[in-house]
């Protein structure tokens, strides 16, 4: 029984009819990480969270949680606990009630299992509204609610389904913060779920970025954005350049390509087509011509010294050792 | 049956296009229209002892109220009105249960739900007399004996059951998955699901189910007719009533059953409202 | 290492204790289990009486009994009656006026009542108004016209008060009038029931689409929102047009004894226990009603609406 992973699965299948929504993927996640599931819509990543979770049936392929196969085993017997996409409180109970349900079903009497619920509730700081009924609560004090009812069962992995998606903007990045603080404390696992690319390199131990059912890369988030395995990667991590090498496709990193007159240096030329100011940076788009596309992110300093317009021909140039080379999938 | 939600009175300007006030009229006619003849009833109610069934009234008096309960008349009503309630009681709960399983159920695609389907909307749609008829042949057939709470109370099942699936349909479509994961996944039984989340949840649902079923069984005449056999229920009274004499208790009885109709929903609502009051008195009282 | 639950400081979940075997039922199976007390009542309370109705209705019959046999007689002697097809046609007739005016009403009711109507609370109050009178005995709400509709009624008295009229209008009461009256008070909100369900699914950003592309309120009605509540419209025409096909009492009080309905045709066999023909009648209505149903099916897929 290898402790080294909190969670293993085993060529892990989940068909639909004659759809295959997850095909035969293999995971080990260490002890004690912060996972982050990253793909487009339909990638089956969320399917792949919950066959871990115990709500959806596994189709092929085992899942091991602490070294213990857990395949068969309803959600309660699987040490996971689960964080909604909905946040999926129960809207006739209480905030307090709610935190307090897990425990009410293993038959804890009612001033224990209130004291203790209390005490989840202090955690997440919300320990005010614990006479609260759902409906009354903004998003996000919903989900301080709903991580506390996960934890009280003190789960060995947490799942939390794109828990930021409904989230604006500022508070997003505050409860980054804090969940990835929450993880280190726990000292569990923790899988999340996202669409994000943002996110998930802001918080991942180990990104897993998963395609049509399969994973198409797992590693840190250094590692996935420093040498992406392939276009696809490549596109969907973001600010990179895919681009025809000598031998084949090769991805460059948009901050490290430039605008300028071709120097010794391998580049490619076209003709801009958007400059997007960023603040810190300008994202200078532009048409090949070769008939692709590419993007230079540029220090808006340099930019503004010698600015380009859309419509302006220009050369795009990089340093050969900044090129990756790309498997052709 | 959608009653509240937002409003959807076009939001640009707060002066109300002419539709308004057309519909508007056409809605009051109505409300005339309806209320009319209820009116009229409850006012002959009251009619004089020498009075008769129409206008003009000839004084005031209690007299066809006191006709209701004297027994050995045309009809024995006090009897007849409790047969009604009881046999209602029944149909309710029974349509209750029933229905909320079969609204359940259907939240899956399962195969042969369409057959299901059809079957409650043709046992809904079909005329009352021609099922009550079917079932008491059924039974004569049998050789069994109709009676109240055997082929009656199945004649009116027929129609009550497809009703409370219809109106569960709706409650469950508002009903969230997640809770019940959720539930599932901080350890709840599928008992203990059901229990704690499932039917508290659905439960203003399921009282509405009760309560009209409760009423249609209440008022259902056509199926009963034939498959009741020797006892009457109150609405067969009534028809006998009319048949044979017609006098204004028939008026009286009329007020008291819309009175008692309002009872049990003026109940209802207050329940309903007291407990809403008491948790936002809870609320409140948390801060 | 020995599998442990993670709230082994507490202790067993209670509900393992007296656990059953964990079944794990297929969905379909559960859903069966689910449906089956209400199939099983309907199958046995409806179904199975209407195959003895279609079975009944080829039997022999006279004087003395019935008799299971084969014969087409009971069918041949309905379709070559008049009086059937009297009888048929009537009701037909008043089917359709009541259906034409119990929709324009309904649907007026319904519209006004969804869009028209700001608050929720006065909605919901505005709804029960209309639905109270549901709860009285369709028996005693159809009679009350009779001292309202009568030569010396309410109506006339108003009429004759207002001076609009100077003696009593006969044709009031105990006519095809009366009845059509009667019908449309007591079916109208089968109307406005689920056409005000359909309404109130419309998305309001359709209707704010459509003036935006500067459709006039007409136009935004005839192309927007009627062919949004086709559903509403359907059931409650279904509702309607069955209720009617299949009344005994009210054309029977309020017609004065002028017209006959269906039902009180087969009523009247029933009692004689002339079992075929009035099976053969019985199949006859259920046949029209299943014609109505599919009708219905092919205009709007009930089923998704519903169901979802």
């Amino acid at each position: 029984m290898d402790s080294r992973f909190d969670v293993e699965l085993v060529s892990v299948s989940k068909r639909y009819g004659s759809t295959l929504a997850v095909d035969a993927i293999s995971l080990r996640i260490p002890a004690a990480s912060y996972c982050c599931l990253l793909g487009p819509s339909g990638c089956g990543k969320t399917t792949t969270l919950r066959m871990i979770a115990g709500h959806e049936a596994i189709s092929s392929g085992d899942i091991l949680i602490r070294g213990e196969n857990v395949s068969d085993l309803a959600p309660i017997r699987r040490g996971t606990a689960m964080m909604f996409q909905s946040y999926a409180l129960f809207p006739h109970l209480t905030c307090l009630d709610n935190v307090a349900f897990s425990l009410k079903m293993r038959g804890v009497g009612k001033a224990e299992r209130h004291a203790k619920a209390l005490e989840f509730l202090a955690l997440v700081q919300m320990a005010d509204f614990a006479q609260r009924l759902p409906a009354q609560l903004s998003g996000g004090q919903q989900q301080r609610v709903a991580l506390a009812r996960a934890l009280i069962m003190r789960p060995k992995v947490l799942l939390l389904d794109e828990p930021l998606s409904a989230l604006d903007p500022f508070l997003r990045i505050k409860v980054r913060e804090e969940l990835k603080r929450l993880q280190r404390e726990l000292g569990i696992t923790f899988i999340h779920v996202t669409h994000s690319q943002d996110e998930a390199m802001a918080m991942a131990d180990m990104m897993v970025v998963m395609q049509d059912g399969h994973i198409r890369q797992a590693g840190s988030p250094r590692e996935v954005f420093e040498r992406p395995v392939s276009p696809f990667i490549a596109r969907f991590i973001g600010s990179h350049n895919v681009l025809n090498g000598p031998d084949g496709l090769i991805a460059v990193r948009a901050d490290r390509c430039r605008l300028g007159p071709a120097g010794d240096g391998p580049f490619v030329t076209g003709r801009v087509t958007a400059v997007e100011y960023q603040g810190a940076m300008v994202r200078v788009a532009m048409a090949t011509d070769p008939g692709s596309e590419a993007s230079a992110l540029v220090p808006d300093r340099e930019f503004y010294a010698d600015p380009v317009a859309p419509g302006d021909p220009a050369t795009l140039t990089w340093a050969e050792h900044d090129a990756h080379a790309l498997m052709d999938a | 049956m959608m009653v509240g939600g937002p409003s959807r009175a076009g939001a640009v300007s707060e002066k109300r296009p002419w539709t308004f006030y057309a519909l508007g009229t056409l809605f009051v006619a109505y409300m005339a229209f309806l209320y009319g003849p209820m009116i009229v009833i409850y006012v002959l109610s009251f009619q004089g002892e020498n009075g008769g069934v129409t206008f003009p009234m000839v004084g005031t008096s209690l007299t066809w109220f006191a006709d209701i309960v004297k027994p050995g008349q045309m009809a024995n009503i006090p009897v007849s009105f409790s047969r009604s309630v009881a046999l209602a009681s029944v149909v309710s709960l029974l349509t209750v249960v029933f229905s909320v399983a079969a609204g359940l159920g259907f939240r899956r695609r399962f195969p042969g739900s369409g057959v299901v389907f059809y079957l409650a909307v043709a046992s809904l749609v079909m005329p009352s007399l021609l099922v009550g008829f079917g079932i008491g042949m059924g039974f004569q057939f049998l050789g069994l004996d109709t009676g109240l709470f055997t082929s009656a109370l199945g004649a009116q099942l027929t129609w009550t059951l497809p009703f409370g699936m219809f109106a569960m349909f709706a409650v469950v479509n508002r009903f969230n998955r997640s809770w019940e994961e959720a539930a599932a996944d901080l350890g709840a039984s599928a008992f203990q699901r059901l229990r704690y989340i499932t039917l508290p949840i659905l439960l203003p649902g399921i009282l509405g189910v009760a309560m009209g079923a409760f009423t249609l069984s209440y008022d259902e005449y056509a199926r009963t007719t034939l498959t009741i056999g020797q006892n009457n229920t109150l609405p067969l009274e009534i028809y006998a009533l009319i048949s044979s004499a017609t006098s204004p208790t028939l008026f009286a009885i009329g007020t008291l059953t819309t009175g008692g109709s309002f009872l049990v929903i003026a109940i209802t609502l207050i329940l309903v409202m007291r407990m809403q009051r008491r948790r936002n008195a809870a609320i409140l009282k948390a801060g | 290492m020995s599998s442990t639950t993670s709230l082994d400081h507490i202790g067993m979940p209670r509900s393992r204790r007296f656990a059953l075997p964990n079944l794990r039922l297929p969905g379909w199976a559960v859903s069966w289990l689910q449906v089956g007390p209400l199939m099983l009542i309907l199958s046995v309370l409806f179904a199975l009486p209407t195959i003895l109705f279609l079975v009944v209705s080829f039997y022999d019959y006279d004087r003395i009994g019935i008799y299971p046999a084969f014969i087409l007689d009971n069918y041949r002697d309905l379709v070559t009656t008049p009086a059937t097809w009297r009888v048929y046609v009537s009701s037909l007739r008043f089917a359709v006026i009541v259906w034409g005016v119990t929709l324009f009403l309904g649907f007026s009711v319904a519209h006004f009542l969804v869009f028209h109507i700001r608050s929720s609370m006065l909605r919901t109050v505005l709804f029960l108004l209309c639905a109270i009178p549901f709860w009285t005995s369709g028996i005693i709400r159809a009679i009350a016209w009779i001292p309202f509709l009568g030569r010396n009624g309410a109506f006339n008295q108003i009429l004759m008060g207002l001076g609009v009229t100077h003696k009593p209008l006969d044709f009031l009461l105990f006519s095809d009038f009366a009845v059509i009256v009667t019908y449309v008070h007591l079916f109208t909100l089968l109307m406005i029931g689920p056409i005000a369900n359909s309404l109130a699914k419309i998305d309001p950003a359709l209707i704010e689409a459509a003036r935006d592309a500067g459709a006039s309120r007409w136009r935004t009605m005839v192309d927007v929102i009627i062919p949004l509540s086709k559903t509403g419209i359907a059931l409650g025409s279904l509702l309607v047009f069955t209720q009617v096909m299949g009344d005994y009492f009210v054309v029977k009080t309020m017609s004065g004894g002028q017209s006959a309905s269906i039902v009180s045709m087969l009523s009247t066999e029933i009692t004689a226990m002339q079992y075929p023909p009035a099976s053969a009648n019985a199949m006859v209505l259920v046949l029209f009603v299943a014609v109505m149903v599919a009708c219905m099916m092919r205009v709007v897929d009930v089923r998704k609406e519903l169901v979802k």
